[in-house]
């Protein structure tokens, strides 16, 4: 139904439609946890063997997500972004900004377990591959509690 | 309310349930209960989960199957009624006698199709769900897009809600035969037999 909705407000308005998008002020804060899983996914191919494992690659990857954890992500988290406020534009709920405290802590899991990965990455996929494991562990500890499951 | 008293003359004790619908049924109660508990409350590491979850299927298959060409009590046109019969079941629900139905009854039949369906569902949402944690990924969401993915984690998040509110309302059903209408429903599932009208 609302897939309905949706498709028929984009084949009416395309116009309205992606300037919509474009004004999405959870857009930036979508951004960064693409760049994250960007970094995620190229790593995961490697410990499943989709792709060639690669010291030099996975050292790379590893420090990137350490330079995204160092971004300071105060302005991704404005207040009014949640999807009680924009609703269909984002997955955050309201939790985050009413639980600040277990967010941040969400938040330095995933910062501690980029930095025991970023350690051994390079050591070879046996080491790559737990530390990889422990880190989408710290993906879905926040998604279960801080993001809604669908839009 | 007292209930109309079946004379012991018009009952008899048989076979109703044959062994490997018993196996069935608590091989999937210990897979449910399991399955469910580790995904509300299991390890970030949802392997166990999964493998719990591939039990259900084949056990739904099983049942499935079973539904037509397993024995008569087994089989879905057995306890298939249509909706006169069921609202005129629960018209009598609340007589405080035992049934003494032979087989599911039109209400009871009616919550095995929902269950049955209720978990098709569940495990079907299951194997296309992504949560995006890149360690418990469904087994076919890699074949499917990504709103389709998150779909399929929005619903099996939702189902396994209903299911829980199916479970607990399946056994409140057996409490309420038990201690109300004075007719214990888990030793047949246990041992196969049961006291029922006779026919004809």
């Amino acid at each position: 139904m609302r897939n309905t909705l949706l498709a028929a407000l984009v084949l009416a308005l395309p116009g309205a439609a992606f300037a919509e998008e474009a004004k999405n002020p959870a857009a930036p804060r979508i951004a960064y946890f693409t760049l994250v899983g960007t970094e995620m996914n190229a790593l995961v191919a490697m410990v499943k063997g989709e792709t060639e494992y690669d010291a030099a690659k996975a050292s790379r990857g590893a420090a990137d997500l350490v330079a995204l954890t160092q971004y300071s992500g105060d302005d991704l988290m404005a207040p009014g972004t949640s999807n009680a406020d924009l609703p269909g534009k984002t997955r955050a709920l309201p939790k985050i900004w009413e639980d600040m405290a277990g967010y941040g802590a969400a938040g330095k899991a995933f910062g501690d377990a980029v930095t025991e990965l970023a350690a051994v990455a390079g050591n070879g996929k046996d080491a790559l591959a737990p530390a990889v494991a422990k880190l989408g562990g710290t993906c879905k500890g926040c998604h279960d509690t801080y993001r809604a499951k669908d839009f | 309310m007292s209930g109309p008293v079946t004379p012991p003359e018009q009952l008899e004790t048989v076979k109703l349930w044959d062994p490997l619908l018993r196996l069935f049924h608590w091989s999937l109660t210990i897979c449910v209960i399991a399955a469910w508990g580790l995904g509300k409350f299991g390890p970030n590491d949802m392997t166990l989960h999964f493998w719990f979850g591939y039990a259900v299927i084949g056990l739904l298959a099983f049942r499935v199957l079973w539904g037509f060409v397993g024995p008569e009590h087994a089989r879905f046109r057995s306890f298939a009624y249509g909706p006169v019969a069921v609202l005129r079941y629960l018209g009598q629900i609340a007589a405080r006698s035992p049934s003494y139905w032979r087989g599911h009854n039109p209400l009871g039949g009616l919550a095995v199709f929902v269950l049955l369906a209720l978990l098709i569902g569940q495990v079907a949402t299951g194997l296309f769900a992504d949560p995006e944690d890149y360690l418990n990924v469904g087994p076919l969401a890699q074949y499917v897009s990504t709103a389709t993915a998150r779909m399929a984690l929005n619903w099996h998040d939702i189902l396994s809600n209903a299911v829980l509110a199916m479970v607990l309302l399946h056994v409140a059903a057996i409490g309420f035969y038990r201690r109300w209408k004075n007719e214990d429903l888990i030793r047949p599932m246990l041992t196969g037999r049961k006291t029922v009208r006779k026919k004809g």
